[in-house]
């Protein structure tokens, strides 16, 4: 920091933002490769539209980023699952209708409550790899879907108020953008501005000073997959809004995504950073680079290479683990 | 590890029955009594030679895994690295042309050496996560897989079916059938794993896995070579996919891109149920064996109590959830332990 403030402006913001700046510099040039080899690729219609995609994936980064902000090889597995199951049980309430938003809504994000506090229980108190956790924990929230749907057919529909703000457009503007905004702004608010989100990146980045400092290294852990539990059911709410209708497997495709767009965004996975533009612009990333493999038709097995590849490029770029031995 | 020969043999037992081992064999036994208990004719050949066969492939996939986590790594692509495998064999192969397994199988361990050593070269050299650049890596041979087979195709040539079935060998001796009525190719295959870890664990390359995995700082401090040592147990683990793909191309006789993805975060599970902890340095390979078993097991009691398979993920995700939390009580006796010794 003392460094930062001797260089000129420019530098110093250069230095901060690097790893954003060049994530938004990678969007502009795969829209410019799209542009010239499809002619049809670079237009405000299409961004938007790629954006609007890109928006559900940003927003189960966010539950991820917080995960792996706060350390210990942090992340959530059970995302996916839980934003499942929290649509489910958003659509059985609200039933299409506006009056029943707000409850449909409660018990959405007291589901996530649950599962975000079994995370953390496991994964806080007991000192447990994350990775293993959230992943039983996605299987058993799996379960719990499939025991349900066994019994019960999956009806009712999001209330249409929800429709209008997660699915419609305005022009060629996506409605779900405003959220998302919201969500960025809140989230930026929250993790720098408040005490809880410094207590965050210090845990995150190292356990033994927060400690020293005074800090409850294991409540901050707990509290940090609770929220990403929240997060994830709201994000249900949201994907339910957004397709209208719930299913089974609705979420589970989102999961590998969203951590994909933390990495890309140049948010550190060992901890202690939490900057979400950067995770926006990932998830962005990689839609645009989604849509230009369709674009120049290399179908499924191009886009999979590429995403790999960008992904293992981003890796080797920022992400070198400091150890070098 | 560290056997004592001249101890007595009731301290032997106190340490055997302090060891997380024990407890997790425990939890074998038990479940095997159950599934004998409840499926018809358990110990019947047809019924062992099945079981087998639908244990293998997550057995050799965890053993792979293990070898990495083992080496303070980790590997989500081994299930897509799998299924690309088995999609090259059973493309290459041609329809009445035994010669073209040839080349198949020679393809194929050329995908695999290779898997292992860009693994092995992110991991080991260039010091990237572990979690995040297989399953980087993991999208690649997942695309290469749909390249080559964009749907679910292939073929299988007869003699290589033996790698499923040794019924595919028309004139087998009749003391080998009926052996080989009971002990199907996938145990022999899990045979051969064993032996080629064994091989190495004894070997110079075994004692440096474990103590990279322990402490990578530690290791090259001793002048351990820490990345050649990772890079190695990313190729071993890429060597037990390749039998799993044989396995697998044997079975299906044709080849699916996405096939192994469920197995990657299963051979995970299977690794730590078996007592291999994550940070890696601790455990034994073939206690990855026995939690592969109990993974694959705990499906088929559900199958066989008459449970709707509706359950099966759910006790599934709640049989991890136990087994890792009971690793907690290793680490409890463990302090215990060491407290003692401080007294």
């Amino acid at each position: 920091m003392g460094r930062t403030d001797k260089m000129n402006p420019l530098l110093a913001f250069w230095t901060k933002y690097q790893k954003q700046i060049i994530a938004a510099l990678i969007i502009l040039a795969l829209f410019i490769i799209g542009e010239i080899a499809t002619g049809h690729f670079l237009s405000i219609d299409q961004f938007f539209l790629t954006v609007k995609v890109a928006a559900l994936v940003a927003m189960f980064g966010l539950c991820q980023m917080i995960c792996a902000a706060s350390g210990a090889s942090g992340l959530d597995l059970s995302v996916g699952y839980v934003a499942t199951i929290a649509a489910i049980f958003a659509a059985r309430f609200m039933d299409g209708k506006n009056e029943n938003m707000l409850v449909g809504l409660l018990v959405a994000l007291a589901i996530g409550l649950v599962a975000g506090a079994v995370n953390g229980f496991f994964i806080s108190y007991l000192r447990l790899p994350a990775l293993i956790i959230t992943l039983a924990v996605s299987n058993i929230i799996q379960g719990i879907i499939n025991v349900y749907t066994a019994g019960a057919k999956i009806d009712g529909k999001p209330s249409p108020a929800l429709v209008t703000i997660f699915a419609k457009m305005t022009g060629v503007f996506p409605n779900i953008l405003i959220p998302l905004a919201v969500m960025a702004i809140i989230a930026m608010i929250i993790i720098y501005k408040t005490k809880w989100g410094q207590e965050l990146l210090a845990v995150g980045s190292n356990e033994t000073s927060a400690y020293l400092c005074g800090i409850n290294v294991k409540r901050v852990r707990f509290t940090a997959y609770v929220v990403s539990g929240v997060l994830a059911s709201f994000t249900g709410v949201a994907l339910l809004a957004y397709m209208n209708m719930a299913f089974k497997d609705m979420g589970s495709t989102y999961v590998m995504p969203s951590i994909a767009a933390v990495v890309v965004g140049g948010v550190s996975m060992a901890g202690g950073d939490g900057n979400y533009i950067g995770v926006i612009l990932g998830a962005i990333v990689l839609q645009t680079l989604t849509n230009l493999f369709y674009a120049l038709g290399l179908g499924e097995a191009g886009k999979w290479v590429g995403i790999g590849v960008v992904l293992l490029a981003v890796l080797i770029a920022y992400v070198r683990e400091k150890k070098k031995r | 590890m560290t056997e004592t020969k001249k101890s007595p043999f009731l301290p032997k037992i106190g340490k055997l029955l302090k060891s997380p081992s024990f407890i997790v064999i425990c939890i074998l036994i038990v479940m095997l009594v159950i599934t004998a208990s409840l499926q018809p004719g358990f110990f019947k050949p047809n019924t062992i030679n099945s079981n087998i066969n639908s244990f293998a492939p997550l057995i050799l996939l965890t053993m792979g895994q293990a070898i990495v986590i083992i080496a303070g790594g980790l590997d989500l692509s081994i299930g897509y690295a799998t299924s690309m495998m088995v999609v090259i064999l059973t493309n290459v192969m041609q329809k009445d042309k035994p010669e073209s397994a040839i080349p198949a199988i020679l393809l194929a361990f050329v995908a695999c050496i290779l898997v292992g050593t860009i693994n092995g070269l992110c991991v080991g050299y260039l010091k990237l996560p572990p979690l995040i650049v297989t399953y980087a890596t993991s999208y690649i041979w997942l695309g290469i897989g749909l390249f080559i087979a964009p749907s679910p195709k292939g073929t299988c040539i007869p003699w290589v079916r033996t790698f499923y079935t040794f019924s595919a060998i028309p004139n087998l001796p009749e003391g080998l059938k009926d052996l080989s009525k009971i002990l199907a190719p996938g145990f022999w295959l899990i045979v051969i794993g064993c032996i080629v870890w064994g091989i190495v664990r004894r070997g110079r390359t075994g004692r440096y896995i474990y103590a990279v995995g322990s402490n990578r700082e530690n290791a090259y401090a001793s002048g351990i070579n820490t990345s050649k040592t990772q890079l190695k147990a990313y190729i071993l683990c890429a060597l037990f996919a390749f039998l799993c793909a044989l396995f697998y191309a044997a079975q299906n006789q044709s080849g699916d891109a996405r096939m192994g993805n469920p197995l990657t975060l299963k051979s995970v599970a299977a690794a730590v149920i078996g007592g291999i902890a994550l940070e890696g340095g601790k455990g034994s390979v073939y206690m990855g064996i026995v939690g592969a078993i109990i993974y694959s097991i705990v499906t088929k009691i559900i199958f066989f109590a008459d449970i709707s398979s509706s359950y099966q993920t759910l006790v599934a995700g709640i049989v991890v959830l136990l087994a890792v939390s009971a690793s907690l009580i290793f680490k409890f006796i463990e302090k215990r332990e060491k407290l003692k010794v401080v007294k």
